[in-house]
């Protein structure tokens, strides 16, 4: 599980988030909303400990736990190709990965046929596609998605949600920032939303459906 | 840790040699600037084997900040800093496998601009070898020690050229002067104390580098992204 309790964000002066508190459960779909500029990307880079809050705390309940982050850039090396990519963050993370089990992922993703082209020459879709199966390589307890459908044609969109199932299904907590809400909150369990920079809704789906309605 | 220094070293040294990501203008600047010092003295007038060795290990200071300038920047473009911040290993392992390729590539730039200095410097290499290149090694490694450090404070700058010369130059007179000493006595100069206090001096910088990059990378590399 993941914990924020009593967070804020400020950037000098200007507040970003405040008094943000909410779990992230394991096995369990969190659709993260907001309008523009809510502070829901601030608010999921505290999640990743990629920025540290101004106040309150973001515990991970074990502190074992791992975490994949795909957020707007795709932490992916342009001159690379699309398998040396996945093999230096294979590499990088001691997972026991052969390069076929890589190949079978770029497949999964729809890439088989580019695993040796330049990262360089993707399109945008085809690089987010790459990014996500650098997120799906390390099996992390706990998956942070930054509107991950971006860029993504409708058959690349089925594949993510199906991923993102499959994530849930082996227990992991995915939280996922998206501005496509009615095609979206059907993988859903619960619903995070960001109004006046605090966590204005924190509960179920059906909640927030008989809320919205 | 090991592993992904190696495996960050590799990938750097894949982008950069095999994908031609930058190391030509470092070497080109390096052999330029020996080109040019070779131009500054009369026809059969000598070059002193200190004013070689200096031109030789100013050659390579130039070609290191572009280096390491080059290697940071790798992680710049796709934000990769980011997903190596996320990685479940100490992060000065990042140091680690930047100063691994930086040293790589400082070595090999100096193959080419050792010929350089002979051949147009006028120099021969009548002094020590074993001597010599245990200098070059041991002032490589401080440089790249410092170079994987600062390269780190200056990620994300505009102005990350100028800045990383800024830092660089004052914190690597102490290496540059036992490499240029050392290097001399290579080149057939006589040091009357011996190589044995200039390989000293190396050697406690090397130690005091690699320690500031131990304890000091991941204040510099992680900041709020």
């Amino acid at each position: 599980m993941l914990h924020l309790r009593d967070v804020a964000k400020r950037y000098g002066a200007v507040p970003v988030i405040r008094n943000v508190t909410c779990t992230i459960h394991p096995g369990t779909v969190h659709l993260l909303l907001g309008d523009n500029g809510a502070g829901k990307t601030t608010l999921l880079r505290l999640m990743a400990r990629l920025a540290s809050p101004t106040a309150g705390t973001v515990e991970y309940d074990p502190p074992s736990r791992q975490c994949a982050f795909l957020g707007h850039a795709g932490f992916l090396y342009p001159g690379l190709t699309a398998l040396e990519n996945l093999r230096f963050w294979r590499d990088a993370q001691r997972l026991p990965k052969s390069d076929a089990h890589l190949l079978e992922l770029l497949d999964r993703v729809g890439l088989a046929a580019h695993a040796h082209r330049r990262a360089a020459v993707f399109s945008r879709g085809m690089a987010q596609r790459l990014s996500l199966a650098r997120v799906l390589l390390q099996q992390a307890d706990i998956l942070l998605l930054d509107e991950p459908g971006t860029g993504l044609d409708a058959a690349s969109r089925t594949l993510l949600h199906d991923e993102v199932k499959q994530a849930r299904d082996r227990g992991a907590a995915v939280v996922l920032i998206t501005h496509d809400v009615a095609q979206d909150v059907r993988l859903a369990d619960r619903v995070l939303l960001l109004r006046n920079r605090t966590l204005a809704y924190d509960g179920d789906v059906g909640g927030f459906q008989e809320a919205a309605a | 840790m090991i592993r992904l220094a190696k495996a960050m070293a590799r990938k750097d040294l894949t982008l950069v040699l095999a994908r031609g990501n930058g190391l030509a203008q470092a070497l080109l600047l390096g052999l330029l600037l020996i080109f040019v010092f070779s131009l500054s003295r009369e026809a059969g007038q000598p070059v002193t084997p200190q004013e070689a060795a200096t031109v030789f290990w100013l050659s390579s200071a130039f070609c290191q900040v572009l280096v390491f300038n080059r290697l940071f920047a790798l992680e710049e473009t796709g934000e990769a800093r980011l997903g190596l911040l996320l990685l479940p290993a100490p992060i000065q392992a990042v140091w680690l496998g930047k100063a691994i390729a930086g040293f790589c590539l400082l070595l090999l730039a100096q193959v080419c601009f050792l010929p350089a200095a002979v051949a147009l410097l006028g120099q021969d290499l009548s002094g020590p070898l074993t001597e010599g290149a245990l200098a070059l090694l041991l002032v490589d490694l401080g440089l790249c020690a410092v170079g994987a450090l600062l390269g780190a404070l200056a990620t994300g700058q505009g102005a990350r050229e100028s800045l990383l010369s800024v830092l660089f130059f004052p914190l690597q007179v102490p290496l540059l002067l036992a490499g240029i000493k050392l290097g001399a006595q290579t080149f057939g100069l006589s040091l009357p104390d011996g190589p044995g206090s200039w390989l000293r001096m190396a050697l406690a910088f090397d130690g005091v580098f690699l320690g500031a990059g131990l304890l000091l990378f991941g204040f510099l590399y992680s900041g709020d992204a």
